[in-house]
């Protein structure tokens, strides 16, 4: 049993101390908030038994933590001995050991510390507003992806542009900052150096002119072969084309697309209106295959050499001749026939038993009598009786005659006559000698056409899911002069103009035709290279035809 | 008879001009197509971007025009317009690109539109839905009232619960001392919070109820019942809280994309003509 003085001290509404006094005897005292506790402490932040004070073995007032906590100077202890001048907090209660006076044990007092918060100020401060700063926010996203946008994208790109040092320094590196302004990717051939803008961009605010094209097209010859058509087609075409950079037929940046434009448009500028551009001209004016396209011309041989050529249009029937100098009639030799050994050897012919595809493009190989006439035909002649057997072969004119002459001296002009209405005249056209010449009469020399289409480009490996027969029509062809290369309605069958039209498939100027021969320049026209001075005049006149 | 709103303003006229917008840009799309496929650089692509560009600068100026109460025009028919024509102009700028995207200015100038276009739709759509859901929610309350009135019954159930158990007794202040409302953007998207001590508290109280004494008991219903009122109160402050953020959220990235969109839309303009 001990006697102790307990000070509660509260606040008055004018924020003065009040101090009421009590003294207990007991065992232990009691702090909690529970109704039975000696020291009654109603706070809902206290336990129900919190701390117990009682005296140790020693006789010395002790505090105990039961069920809630203690703090002595700022740790949590499980308990305290009291002696004077202890500060100890209870919860909430500061409990502080006073003096005690002599008929007491222990004089304590006890202060609400910490008041309890207002319910609703206390909820207010932890409600928090919706979307608090977010006007900051917005101002300072907006400020930080403004700068780094126009940083990145605008500013660095143009300063590697304007100052030279910078432009400089990132030539060496794989790509440079102005790589964030390519609007798609680059064609495979371009792409080595692609990826450095200013080796095709040389002066900004400019489109890219064809000197930075010829820094390595440097062997390009110019896109008309033809130097008079250069001369008079192009002033005019420049006017109408309005430019005539490489970079406005070849696109770049577009990939996978082709480099070069596949479309009509550059065509038809000058074609579509072409007695505009050269009234002199003999060609017709073309919009699309389908609508306008004239009809085809084709190109015949009329000599040995490479320009003795002659351009026949189809429709031009009388002339559609062809004097190759042979005589061979497609229709015995199609389908079954009669083969050299008797009646029972059949043979079946196809186009691909003569006409023998060769490369990718399938062009042919040459027809010759020694690979292909000879499979049926004998290859040499016989003369003469049974008993004076004479055999011809084939061969030069003149090497047979010479052999007629050592052999047959006799029969010479008879069997010249036999050749002549028989033998070589089986096949061959005998041209008659004129008066004074060593030799009678000659075989014409063989003038077999091997491109027909010479301005354009036909394909046979793009149609080998056809029927030769459906194009070439042979069956019925008796005599060799005839020609049987499809016309443009027989191509206008499976193709149409620049747009699919019923199931037929979409076939521009460029499925057929090359930029006037471009490729071929430097063949056609060797002497016409480009220079310096030429370029941006459209693909380069030569400096001969402007003179 | 209910006025008009934004999307039937002047018998959908905005609507009717941004269907027509669209329908001629797709003829024009498949009529003229260049050989190497749509591009913004033919001719078509340069007047479409023209276009698209005037408008977008027409768009951002509503953010303008709405803070100035003087000039012509009612603001409904602006924004109306600004909402039907908006989307007119992605679909514009879509065939501007002829739906060629990588990695450069032109497409992120494209990405940001997109991105502004979304957070505008997500905008309107809380504009339609949110306001009769809030004042459902609400009903006569404000705000204020409904924390007034869990404060006041924080204040009873801690007044009850000062003669219940340590365990009841601290489980309610915990309750009363620890609710927060909205508490971070990511609780005030989603209207609310995981571990919520009140919920925490009612689910505690009804375990902890199982071990009290008679007279207790009757305590502890009242108890248990302003405890379950008060959550409820929680809930519905939250969600109040939860339609006001989605109401201004959407501004968050509307209003920042567009600025970034004007200056990538500049530099995209730029890079175009610097390097024909």
């Amino acid at each position: 049993m001990f006697n102790c003085l307990l000070i509660k001290i509260t606040y008055n509404s004018r924020g003065l101390p009040v101090r009421s006094y009590r003294t207990i005897t007991a065992h232990e005292l009691m702090l909690g908030r529970g109704a039975e506790c000696n020291v009654h402490l109603p706070d809902p932040r206290l336990s129900m038994h919190h701390a117990v004070i009682k005296l140790n073995e020693d006789g010395l007032p002790v505090v105990q933590a039961l069920n809630g906590e203690l703090e002595l100077d700022g740790a949590l202890v499980p308990g305290a001995i009291l002696s004077y001048g202890t500060r100890v907090m209870v919860g909430p209660y500061e409990l502080k050991v006073e003096p005690a006076p002599p008929d007491v044990n222990l004089a304590i007092s006890l202060v609400l510390a910490h008041r309890l918060p207002d319910d609703f100020q206390d909820l207010k401060s932890r409600t928090h507003q919706p979307l608090a700063g977010a006007s900051k926010f917005k101002r300072r996203l907006s400020m930080f992806l403004a700068a780094a946008i126009a940083l990145i994208f605008l500013v660095l790109p143009l300063l590697q542009n304007i100052v030279p040092q910078i432009h400089g320094a990132m030539a060496d590196l794989p790509f440079g900052f102005d790589r964030v302004w390519s609007p798609g990717r680059i064609s495979t051939s371009h792409m080595h150096f692609g990826s450095q803008c200013f080796n095709c961009h040389k002066q900004p605010l400019q489109k890219v002119s064809d000197k930075a094209c010829m820094s390595c097209h440097r062997d390009t010859g110019p896109h008309i072969t033809n130097p008079k058509l250069q001369k008079s087609a192009f002033n005019a075409a420049h006017r109408s084309v309005g430019t005539t950079r490489c970079a406005e037929c070849h696109e770049e940046h577009k990939a996978p697309h082709a480099l070069a434009k596949q479309d009509n448009g550059m065509c038809v500028r000058c074609h579509g209106n072409i007695k505009a551009i050269n009234s002199k001209t003999t060609l017709s004016n073309v919009h699309d295959f389908d609508s306008d396209h004239p009809e085809f011309k084709l190109t015949f041989k009329t000599g040995p050499n490479s320009y003795d050529i002659q351009r026949i249009p189809q429709s031009d029937k009388a002339r559609l001749v062809e004097k190759s100098g042979l005589k061979f009639p497609h229709y015995q030799h199609t389908g079954k026939v009669q083969g050299p050994n008797g009646i029972w050897d059949v043979r079946e012919l196809a186009c691909t038993n003569c006409h023998m595809p060769e490369g990718k493009e399938m062009r042919f190989k040459p027809l010759s009598f020694k690979n292909n006439c000879v499979s049926c035909h004998a290859k040499e002649l016989e003369l003469g009786s049974k008993e004076s057997r004479l055999i011809v072969p084939h061969g030069n004119e003149q090497n047979v005659f010479n052999m007629l002459k050592l052999y047959a001296p006799k029969q010479f002009s008879s069997y010249l006559n036999n050749l002549k209405n028989n033998g070589c005249a089986y096949c061959h056209e005998i041209k008659e000698s004129k008066q004074g010449d060593a030799i009678p009469w000659r075989v014409t020399p063989l003038q077999i056409n091997k491109d027909w289409f010479s301005k354009a480009q036909f394909n046979h490996g793009a149609h080998r899911t056809q029927q030769c027969a459906s194009c070439h029509k042979v069956e019925e062809s008796e005599s060799s002069a005839d020609v049987a290369i499809p016309d443009r309605k027989s191509c206008l069958q499976c193709h149409s103009g620049n747009k699919t039209k019923h199931k037929r498939i979409a076939s521009n100027c460029m499925s057929c035709h090359n930029f006037h021969h471009a490729h071929d320049a430097d063949v056609m026209n060797p002497s016409a290279k480009l220079d310096d001075n030429d370029v941006d005049v459209l693909l380069a006149m030569p400096k001969e035809s402007n003179q | 008879m209910q006025r008009s709103n934004i999307f039937d303003y002047k018998n959908y006229l905005y609507f009717k001009i941004a269907v027509v917008v669209i329908l001629v840009a797709f003829a024009a799309y498949l009529i003229f197509e260049p050989a190497v496929g749509h591009y913004g650089g033919s001719f078509l692509g340069y007047g479409l971007g023209t276009v698209s560009a005037l408008m977008v600068l027409w768009m951002a100026w509503y953010g303008v025009r709405k803070r100035r109460y003087r000039s012509g025009g009612s603001t409904q028919g602006w924004l109306s317009a600004h909402i039907y024509l908006g989307t007119a102009m992605t679909a514009l700028v879509t065939l501007h690109s002829g739906f060629h995207y990588g990695i450069n200015i032109h497409t992120l100038a494209y990405g940001l539109l997109l991105i502004v276009v979304i957070s505008g739709f997500f905008g309107n759509y809380t504009y339609m839905i949110y306001p009769r859901q809030m004042s459902e929610n609400m009903g006569e309350d404000s705000l204020d009232s409904l924390l007034l009135r869990i404060a006041e019954a924080d204040k009873l159930a801690r007044q009850i619960a000062l003669v219940m158990p340590d365990a009841i007794n601290n489980t309610v202040s915990r309750a009363c001392r620890e609710t927060s409302i909205g508490l971070g953007l990511i609780d005030q998207l989603r209207g609310y919070q995981p571990n919520c001590p009140s919920a925490q508290a009612v689910e505690d109280l009804t375990e902890l109820g199982n071990e009290l004494s008679p007279d207790q008991r009757k305590l502890y219903r009242e108890l248990y019942t302003i405890m379950v009122r008060r959550l409820s109160l929680v809930k519905r402050a939250r969600q109040d809280l939860m339609y006001r953020a989605r109401l201004g959220i959407w501004l968050y990235l509307h209003v920042p994309f567009t600025i970034a969109l004007l200056v990538a839309m500049t530099a995209h303009i730029i890079a175009v003509f610097v390097y024909w």
